[in-house]
């Protein structure tokens, strides 16, 4: 394609709404940022914070947009790091092989979960879901001779030869791998993925199979969550009963609420905040956990619907006409020149099924 | 102000600023400090004891002129590093990343969770940075070393001695009390219970005790696994008494020490009580059980006893600071003091020194002679750290173990007491 067109391409689609062009100034920021300042530490919390967006939006894929309300995620974190980790101990295989292996596995896992839970709803739905992780603790003690029991397995191969490699994996993992979450949720998929969220029993009289779907939900987040299990544990070289802990289980689901629900961008967005925020606090150890809890439920009590909805609240505007979103400066619609008047009330806007939330334009 | 006064004013400001920094403030230049990390969950018993433990010695040998390595002195600065371990492994690895990147520490000391303290470990040793444990018991974390003595070589364990010596010295306990029911009730092959915690670290426990008791020449009459984290235990102790046991062997690391303890008082099981109940050496036990605990007898690692000349003021000091009695995670206090004790004999602080005459190290520390082995594992047995066996008796933690295994009995220790109502319910009349 001629370079010209291109870019003007580009200017249209992503340079007209500040939404996206604030996504692309982080993106260039995290991809220039070891060229300034490459602190070991830094990049460690940094890939760390890469590795859980995965895994948020992964749970934002299951749970945001299908309503399928997981509370044991863990299960598909959890079983690809033990996968990942038993094949690179026991069968030498390199990180390349082992992780995608092991998210392979979170798949099966996913169908698993998903078989006996198909007719399930709402709490119960939760419910059964936390129990899987559990149940899979228990197996780890119970074949500790294989799983290591409670010290789990450790002395990995790393995930890259240096910190800063290890860096750039992650980082462009969850680039791409937010943007794949992102395309098929925009699909047609993703369009079914929000009809049987919204209301299960008008999507199958309209003739979609929705079991189907909703397994398939569970697979591609299995999936997505598996390649984050099966990094992080390439990444701490280490994979214990804790990547199946409870508290594995909810992390996903505080850092998607907070950055928001059903857009993917919001999870990976929430994690990008949270994560070093939490490091940040060691500055106050004691007051560490307090001070997080309270600042969450403050930015929850102003921004409801989460950061990213807020922000873009904030930046953009709907057209009344054809829905399409325009910088808030516009006066007129970029797309059908309608006249855009004020901007929406912060929050007041209409939920977007199948554009990736308000973001899309 | 005229122009000469004002150029005046500038100068002497000038002269003295130029001074101050010159000699620093007026002050004499400060030390140079030797960083080292304390690492441990600080906002539980176990962090806490860390940082007191570890606290203790750098007040102890800062007062004494600090470190000589060469020529230079030194004062130790401790770093408190909260790895928020017992809930997550990253964080902690994390923590201590920061602390050796960013805090520039020499060395670490510390961690508990065997998961999290293996993710440290490997932290540590990317870092080539040495690594001290005082706490996590488990003894993969030491087979590194033998394994990959390159990499791994800079970590060391202070305390406690491995798991595999845990269960071997809990059972010396048991055969302690087996020969006091063959001396004092005539009682030849005792039978003996086991109540081992429904937990991992319980179930080669619980196997072993089946397959071991009877070559201790008393008859094992069943196992029984509660909950970690029970409450009422009073179905298993009522079997146990319907199984005609004397002794009873425990295994509790958790919380249900307490109700265990409590209820074999209220109920007077006749059978003593022996092994490993965590909840029975803390200071606060015989509060927690309504004074039902005492007699309970359990491995320990420090109590009122003289190991060695430096155990009783070690403990007595601890015991004020802090409140409570010190545990095993309280070996921060000998961790330092090793750690420095090695550089000065490497006269350096690199750790491809320091390696080397830490692996000479042959300490007496305030828990036992402390010697690394070749995976750089506390070495335990007759001559090095052995542990001890504690009971309470009339309200108080008394040391009864050893007393006379391989002619080792430490001063203050005490003979082992029956419960009256066991003694009543099998004395021979």
């Amino acid at each position: 394609m001629n370079p010209r067109r291109l870019y003007r391409r580009f200017a249209s689609e992503v340079l007209v709404l500040p939404g996206r062009t604030t996504v692309l100034a982080v993106c260039l920021v995290l991809l220039i940022l070891p060229l300034f300042h490459r602190h070991p530490y830094t990049l460690r919390v940094l890939s760390l914070t890469f590795i859980f967006a995965i895994f948020a939006a992964s749970w934002d894929l299951l749970s945001g947009f299908v309503g399928q309300l997981s509370l044991g995620h863990a299960i598909f974190f959890g079983v690809a790091a033990y996968t990942s980790a038993l094949l690179n101990l026991q069968a030498g295989l390199p990180p390349l092989v082992t992780i995608p292996a092991g998210a392979l596995v979170a798949v099966l896992m996913g169908l698993v979960v998903g078989i006996p839970c198909l007719r399930l709803k709402g709490q119960y739905l939760s419910l059964a879901t936390m129990g899987f992780p559990i149940i899979l603790t228990g197996l780890v003690y119970l074949f500790s001779d294989l799983t290591g029991g409670e010290l789990g397995v450790s002395g990995l191969a790393r995930l890259g030869p240096t910190r800063l490699s290890e860096y750039y994996i992650a980082l462009v993992l969850v680039l791409g791998l937010g943007l794949i979450m992102w395309k098929i949720t925009d699909s047609k998929v993703g369009l079914v993925f929000h009809a049987i969220r919204e209301d299960e029993i008008t999507a199958r009289a309209s003739g979609i199979n929705t079991p189907l779907y909703k397994l398939l939900a569970f697979c591609l987040s299995g999936f997505f969550a598996g390649i984050s299990g099966g990094l992080y544990s390439h990444f701490m070289r280490v994979a214990g009963p804790s990547t199946l802990s409870v508290l594995t289980s909810f992390q996903p689901v505080i850092w998607t609420i907070f950055g928001g629900v059903a857009s993917i961008y919001g999870a990976i967005a929430g994690t990008f905040v949270l994560y070093p925020l939490m490091e940040f606090l060691r500055v106050a150890p004691e007051l560490r956990t307090l001070i997080f809890a309270a600042l969450v439920v403050l930015v929850l009590r102003f921004m409801p619907e989460g950061l990213t909805p807020w922000f873009i609240d904030r930046v953009e505007s709907e057209c009344p006409r054809c829905k399409e979103h325009n910088a808030v400066t516009r006066r007129t619609c970029r797309v059908c020149g309608a006249p855009l008047g004020r901007p929406s009330a912060p929050g007041a806007g209409p939920f977007q099924p199948g554009k990736g939330g308000r973001v899309a334009g | 102000m005229t122009r000469k006064r004002w150029a005046a004013l500038i100068l002497v400001v000038t002269l003295l600023l130029t001074t101050f920094s010159v000699t620093g403030c007026g002050k004499a230049a400060a030390p140079k400090v030797i960083k080292i990390a304390v690492a441990g969950p600080m906002q539980f018993i176990q962090g806490q004891h860390h940082w007191l433990g570890a606290q203790m010695a750098a007040e102890e040998i800062n007062k004494a002129g600090g470190v000589t390595v060469g020529n230079k002195k030194y004062n130790i600065e401790l770093v408190q590093v909260d790895t928020n371990e017992l809930l997550s492994v990253d964080d902690a690895a994390s923590a201590v990343e920061k602390a050796i990147t960013v805090n520039k520490v020499n060395a670490i000391i510390g961690t508990i969770r065997s998961e999290a303290s293996m993710a440290i470990q490997e932290v540590a040793m990317d870092n080539k940075t040495i690594m001290m444990v005082c706490g996590a018991s488990l003894p993969q974390m030491a087979e590194k070393v033998g394994k990959d003595y390159n990499r791994y070589k800079y970590w060391f364990r202070v305390t406690p001695v491995n798991a595999t010596y845990l269960v071997k010295a809990s059972m010396l306990l048991l055969n302690h009390v087996g020969g006091v029911f063959r001396k004092e009730l005539g009682i030849q092959k005792p039978k003996v219970a086991a109540i081992i915690e429904k937990a991992v670290a319980g179930d080669p426990l619980a196997a072993a005790a089946a397959k071991l008791i009877p070559t201790f020449g008393m008859e094992f009459v069943g196992v029984w696994r509660p909950s970690p984290t029970a409450t009422d235990l009073t179905a298993e102790l009522t079997a146990i008494r319907k199984a005609g046991a004397q002794i009873i062997y425990t295994y509790f690391s958790a919380t249900a020490g307490v109700p265990y303890a409590k209820q074999w008082g209220e109920l007077q099981i006749p059978a003593a009580s022996v092994g490993i109940n965590v909840e029975a050496q803390a200071k606060g036990f015989m509060q927690a059980t309504g004074n039902k605990g005492n007699y309970e007898y359990t491995l320990n690692t420090y109590a009122p006893v003289q190991i060695t000349p430096k155990t009783l003021p070690f403990y007595e000091e601890f015991t004020k600071r802090a409140g409570q009695f010190p545990t095993y995670n309280a070996g921060t206090y000998d961790a330092i003091y090793i750690y420095k004790e090695a550089i000065e004999r490497a006269k350096s602080l690199d750790p491809e020194a320091v390696v080397p005459e830490l692996e000479k190290t042959n300490y007496l520390s305030a828990a036992g002679k402390i010697v690394f082995n070749k995976n750089h594992d506390v070495t335990w047995g007759p001559g090095y750290v052995t542990a001890l066996g504690t009971q309470w008796q009339d309200g108080k933690l008394v040391a009864v173990w050893p007393n006379g295994w391989e002619g080792i009995t430490y001063p203050g220790t005490v003979d082992y007491k029956l419960p009256p109502w066991v003694v009543s319910q099998w004395k021979k009349k």
